[in-house]
């Protein structure tokens, strides 16, 4: 069972963070127990669209070594409706440690990795976590490989844009498959996709060209657009199509339905 | 414990010494095959490689498998990795002990058991 979902990209605006932010409330609506990551340690942007200013600690401090994953989680639960709780481990925005994260040598990178890897003890089997969600950075770099080693589900955001097409593909066969990761591609910003011959025709197309099972088809949606990020949109708008979108997105991964 | 005592456990402490050192003979060979198989070249001594992201891109298919093990369980036996794997142990072992060669593992003996480590604090 999938319990540690990544959602990374090849290339980056391709809806990474609106994924993971609206992935996660909703797993936390369904009576989940969930926790967000900001893995995106190169431009860090969970804690503007949670509107967390201050943090005593940050993920950061987490994979220095300087602290216990439990100073840096934070419940945001308050936030979201249903039974389930939300919780947030930010990276630190500063430009200060921007620079000091992409100084990182390969001693630190490898420390890093173990200590994302025994989440999975602390969170999920000590505290009994459902979920954990990373938000990582695009491509191939140091931070989200780490995260996809850890995960046990990656969700690859990608477009229709060309510059796009190819390094998704070239990632799945030569990244993805060398972990041995479950993954589900979701093609976001889609041009009108109201007719369901218009969708069977994409799904067609993501197993031809990337041969891996579609987790969703999101279309390009104005209204988020206009919410500027300053929402959590499943939370803000439950009728949304996106919110729906996202909600059977959850449920296949909760029932282990991408196939 | 009498004179008596130790002269009574000495044949089995003599049976035990002959088995650590036949296993300790064992995996050197598992290790010779293995560098028969697949050649010497993949299997470059280095001194206190780290195990990141990188190098497990970069390793073969079946060593990967191994070193991925490791990692996720931090420390384990051949037996515990072969049990993940689905691969048989004395496979397991001749893996775990190349990747030690190569310097990406650490080995430690704790009685009769081998354990597997990537040296994360050094």
């Amino acid at each position: 069972m999938s319990k540690i979902v990544a959602v990374h990209s090849y290339k980056g605006g391709t809806g990474k963070t609106l994924l993971s932010v609206n992935l996660a409330a909703t797993f936390a609506k369904h009576g989940k127990q969930v926790c967000l990551f900001d893995l995106d340690f190169r431009a860090p942007s969970l804690f503007a669209i949670l509107k967390v200013n201050n943090a005593e600690f940050w993920l950061n401090d987490y994979l220095n070594g300087k602290c216990d994953i439990n100073k840096v989680i934070m419940d945001l639960s308050n936030n979201i409706g249903g039974t389930g709780n939300l919780f947030a481990a930010l990276a630190n925005p500063s430009t200060e440690a921007i620079r000091e994260m992409s100084a990182k040598d390969r001693k630190w990178e490898m420390r890093a990795l173990g200590r994302l890897l025994s989440l999975r003890n602390t969170l999920l089997n000590d505290q009994k976590f459902d979920y954990l969600v990373f938000d990582t950075s695009p491509g191939l770099q140091y931070s989200s490989i780490n995260a996809i080693v850890t995960a046990d589900f990656v969700v690859v955001a990608t477009t229709g844009d060309r510059s796009d097409v190819d390094g998704t593909r070239r990632m799945l066969r030569e990244l993805y498959n060398l972990f041995e990761k479950k993954t589900g591609l979701v093609m976001n910003k889609v041009l009108d996709p109201t007719s369901k011959s218009k969708r069977d025709e994409m799904d067609r197309r993501v197993k031809n060209v990337y041969q891996v099972p579609m987790l969703g088809l999101v279309p390009c949606f104005c209204e988020i657009l206009r919410a500027e990020g300053n929402q959590i949109f499943v939370q803000d708008k439950p009728n949304h199509p996106f919110t729906k979108i996202l909600d059977e997105m959850a449920r296949k991964i909760e029932n282990n339905e991408v196939n | 414990m009498t004179r008596e005592d130790i002269s009574s456990k000495k044949p089995l402490y003599v049976l035990e010494k002959i088995r650590e050192n036949l296993e300790r003979l064992n995996e050197k060979m598992e290790i010779m095959i293995e560098l028969q198989r697949h050649g010497n070249k993949e299997i470059q001594p280095l001194n206190d490689a780290p195990l990141d992201v990188m190098t497990l891109l970069s390793m073969p298919d079946h060593l990967r498998k191994t070193a991925m093990t490791i990692c996720r369980c931090g420390r384990a036996t051949a037996e515990e990795v072969s049990e993940q794997t689905n691969r048989a142990r004395a496979v397991e072992s001749a893996y775990l002990n190349q990747l030690v060669i190569m310097g990406y593992l650490k080995k430690e003996r704790k009685g009769r058991k081998a354990y597997f480590y990537a040296d994360r604090d050094s």
